[in-house]
């Protein structure tokens, strides 16, 4: 990374661009889930093809990142902090290409919500989105900034968006006993709430890795651990 | 603590003075000794002469105490074959052969002899002098005078205390100027060299004060003169510098600067605000890790390629949900290898929201005209068509004609009121009315309404509530409309009261009208006082409402200098707040 310099300005480059392509790809994630949400909060379903559309970018995005981490393991033997950026960022590629596949599930059932009557007014749902894009938002940033106090907000912003789910679900679950006409739309709207609950978790993933790659400590089964203790 | 230069300066004089002193003492004693010696020497010559000559052999035994003490010296006698037959002051008879002792050897070849030893029973240099007895050329013995030299010690102690005593005295004054002169050679220097460093370490005010016509005063003054133009200059420079910084940061555009890397290298105060970030959270960094905004990345990818000016519009999206226009171009005039970027964001939020109003506008006044229009054509057309010869049919028919046409009048009347109101050529009235009046009328014309629905008005006017500055049949009006949309979205069998109140500042009478109807969505507010704006197209459509009605009571507001406040959550009611100003006759005012 660019702080210390190394003797092979060749090296830093590769790395900076490495960087660069997971900031970018960051985002076209964090568009793509801001599109699928408009298209379904103000019923624009173009929005929602345009998503599904770019998520090839995305893809084709992720390739490129794999391709570089590989070639720097290969030619540059990666060590400390590097070979931890090296693996990072491989990992945080994947969640982000995950990401992107959400978002684009998310506009394929904003589309298919959009033939029908809008089911309800939605409140927990934005609520729930707007959660899930800060959170993919502050991981970006704290990968930018190397910062752990955000990577952590990260991780506690997961309950709110785990907790937002289990009470649409629940709201959605009261429509569907009483007017099953509502089973189709409620479904969609259930499946778009996972969907954001399973970005949520991608982000924790991303600031999880984020904590590893600054101080060296790995956090990811620190709930387990403390549970069995 | 006074500098190096001070104390090497000083350590020379010192050095100096000392080196002089010792060399003085050095030469002095040495020169005294040389003296003191030859005068004893030949001092002890003429004894022994004198000895030699006055006094045979015999004589000289018997007199040698009162000689030796005559002489201050002792008096050895030597035979020819060195034997010591008498001696002064040991018993000669004790003492080895002396014939081989230097100065008798001496004094046998060349007729006198002298040598100085150190005599290990005195602990002193003792200076010998020794004669030959001669008796017709044939040597019978020899003379030796001795004596201890404590007179040369005692002489060279005495000189040497003498010495030192005016040396100490010497050393003392000398050293004093030796201070003084270092401290004031050493002392202009110091001081030009703490200015100067404080001109280093960037403080350029002050002068150097010193007076002297010598080499030092040419140099300060010399640095007085770059301080001063440096001064001058620096003034200068800031100055312009703080002109262009004031409007760097004072202007309304957001600013930003990149280096040669295209990282972030400056910022204005309206960019902080657009961006809603912090100066030390993207200082240094690239857009790209700042903003991640796709467009704008865009925007300078674009601006690269080209390397010509380049302008986009971008969308800032989540909660900030801004409309920029962001002009990419390079800051020209800077060396080859440090060309910088600018950009510059300018917020078109509201212009784009006022041209979305504006075709909304137009959309929706043909929208609403036509409705209603083609109802009535399509009627009059099934009329013409034969209709009109069943009386039932073409008076059902006329009766929807008129509906519409009476819709059609309405949406007009309200168009007109509006754009009147807006241009200021609707003629107010104002004077002192009483709101409690006014509510009761408004009350009992949309009472029918509210009973269909069976919806419960309450009002609550307190008797001494000042009279309000208002024109009469405009305060209806809004009240009118406040109410009857209050109506129309509360569900059957709910409540609206109206209240009114002083309020804090003395000034203003507030009016609440409150119901518990279906309420509004938070982000729609804000929305509501625009033409045609309807929270709920169809379903308000059908109430028959023109989509004007709070549109004109904002207008109206506007013009009464009140305020139109509304408050609602979703499913829980609606809160609309109307303040007027109250009424102040004119002596009061």
């Amino acid at each position: 990374m660019a702080e210390k310099a190394h003797t092979s300005s060749v090296y830093d480059r590769a790395l900076q661009s490495i960087k660069e392509n997971l900031l970018f790809a960051g985002a076209l994630a964090e568009q793509a889930i801001q599109r699928a949400m408009t298209c379904l909060l103000e019923r624009d379903s173009d929005l929602g093809r345009n998503v599904i559309d770019s998520d090839m970018q995305i893809d084709r995005l992720d390739e490129e990142i794999e391709r570089k981490c590989l070639d720097v393991i290969a030619l540059r033997q990666p060590v400390a902090k590097d070979l931890r950026f090296i693996t990072t960022a491989i990992k945080i590629n994947a969640h982000l290409e995950r990401i992107g596949d959400m978002a684009a599930n998310i506009a394929e059932k904003a589309i298919a919500l959009n033939e029908e009557p809008q089911l309800k007014p939605y409140i927990d749902l934005p609520r729930m989105s707007d959660t899930a894009q800060q959170m993919i938002k502050k991981s970006l940033d704290a990968l930018v900034r190397e910062d752990c106090d955000l990577a952590e907000e990260v991780i506690k912003a997961d309950e709110i968006v785990d907790s937002l789910n289990d009470q649409i679900f629940r709201e959605l679950l009261t429509f569907m006993m009483e007017d099953p006409r509502t089973i189709h739309r409620a479904l969609l709207i259930m499946q778009i709430a996972k969907n954001l609950e399973r970005i949520s978790d991608h982000a924790t993933s991303i600031a999880v890795m984020i904590i590893y790659l600054v101080t060296g400590r790995n956090v990811r089964h620190r709930d387990k651990m403390e549970k069995t203790k | 603590m006074k500098g190096n230069l001070f104390y090497k300066i000083f350590v020379t004089y010192i050095i100096i003075i000392l080196l002089a002193m010792a060399t003085v003492v050095f030469q002095v004693t040495g020169q005294i000794k040389t003296k003191l010696m030859d005068k004893i020497e030949s001092d002890l010559t003429v004894y022994a002469e004198m000895i030699n000559l006055t006094y045979s052999k015999e004589e000289i035994e018997s007199k040698l105490a009162n000689l030796a003490n005559l002489a201050d010296a002792r008096i050895t006698l030597i035979d020819a074959a060195g034997n010591v037959f008498f001696d002064s002051e040991a018993p000669a008879l004790e003492m080895d052969n002396h014939l081989n002792r230097t100065e008798v050897q001496e004094a046998r070849v060349k007729g006198k002899g002298s040598a100085i030893r150190y005599s290990h029973t005195l602990g002193i240099d003792t200076l010998y002098v020794a004669l030959p007895m001669v008796e017709n050329t044939d040597i019978r013995g020899y003379v030796r005078l001795a004596r201890p030299l404590y007179e040369i010690r005692k002489t060279v102690g005495a000189f040497n205390m003498l010495i030192f005593q005016s040396f100490a005295l010497v050393g003392v004054i000398s050293f004093i100027i030796a201070f003084i002169f270092s401290a004031r050679l050493v002392s202009p220097i110091q001081e030009m060299e703490q200015f100067t460093r404080k001109l280093k370490d960037g403080d350029i005010s002050g002068m150097l004060l010193i007076n002297s016509s010598d080499e030092m005063g040419r140099l300060a003054r010399n640095i007085n003169y770059i301080v001063t133009e440096l001064q001058e200059k620096v003034n200068f420079a800031n100055e312009e510098k703080g002109k262009l910084e004031a409007a760097f940061s004072s202007m309304t555009d957001g600013v930003l600067v990149l280096d040669n890397q295209g990282r972030i290298e400056a910022l204005n105060n309206s960019f902080k605000a657009i961006f809603g970030i912090r100066r030390r959270d993207i200082i240094g960094r690239t857009p790209l890790e700042a903003f991640r905004n796709i467009e704008l990345e865009n925007a300078i990818d674009k601006y690269k390629e080209t390397g010509l000016p380049v302008a986009e519009e971008i969308i800032l999206g989540g909660a900030r949900n801004m409309i920029l226009d962001v002009s990419v171009s390079s800051i020209l005039g800077l060396p080859k290898g440090e060309e910088k970027t600018m950009m510059v964001f300018h917020d078109v939020t509201r212009l784009k929201k006022l041209e979305k109003m504006r075709v909304d506008f137009v959309a929706n006044v043909t929208h609403e005209i036509k409705t209603p229009l083609k109802a009535i054509l399509g009627f009059i057309e099934t009329l013409q068509e034969g209709a009109i010869s069943e009386e039932d049919t073409a008076r059902k028919f006329l009766q929807t004609i008129r509906k519409h046409s009476e819709r059609l009048n309405r949406l007009v009347d309200d168009l007109l009121a509006i754009s009147n109101i807006e241009l200021g050529e609707t003629p107010l009235f104002f004077e002192s009315v009483a709101l409690g009046g006014v509510v009761e009328s408004v009350l009992a014309m949309i009472n029918p309404r509210a009973q269909e629905k069976r919806i419960v008005l309450t009002k609550d006017i307190p008797e001494d509530l000042p009279p309000v500055n208002a024109d009469r049949d405009k305060l209806n009006q809004i009240l009118l409309n406040v109410l009857d949309n209050a109506v129309k979205f509360t569900p059957e069998s709910e409540k609206i009261s109206v209240t009114a109140r002083l309020h804090e500042d003395n000034n203003h009478v507030m009016v609440n009208i409150a119901d518990t109807g279906i309420g509004i969505p938070k982000d729609e507010i804000p929305r509501l006082g625009e033409r045609f704006y309807r929270v709920d197209k169809t379903r308000s459509r059908e109430l028959g409402g023109t989509g004007l009605g709070l549109s004109i009571v904002k207008h109206l507001m506007k013009a009464h200098n009140g305020a139109m406040d509304i408050d609602s959550r979703l499913g829980v009611g609606t809160i609309v707040s109307l303040s007027f100003p109250i009424f102040k006759s004119v002596e009061e005012s």
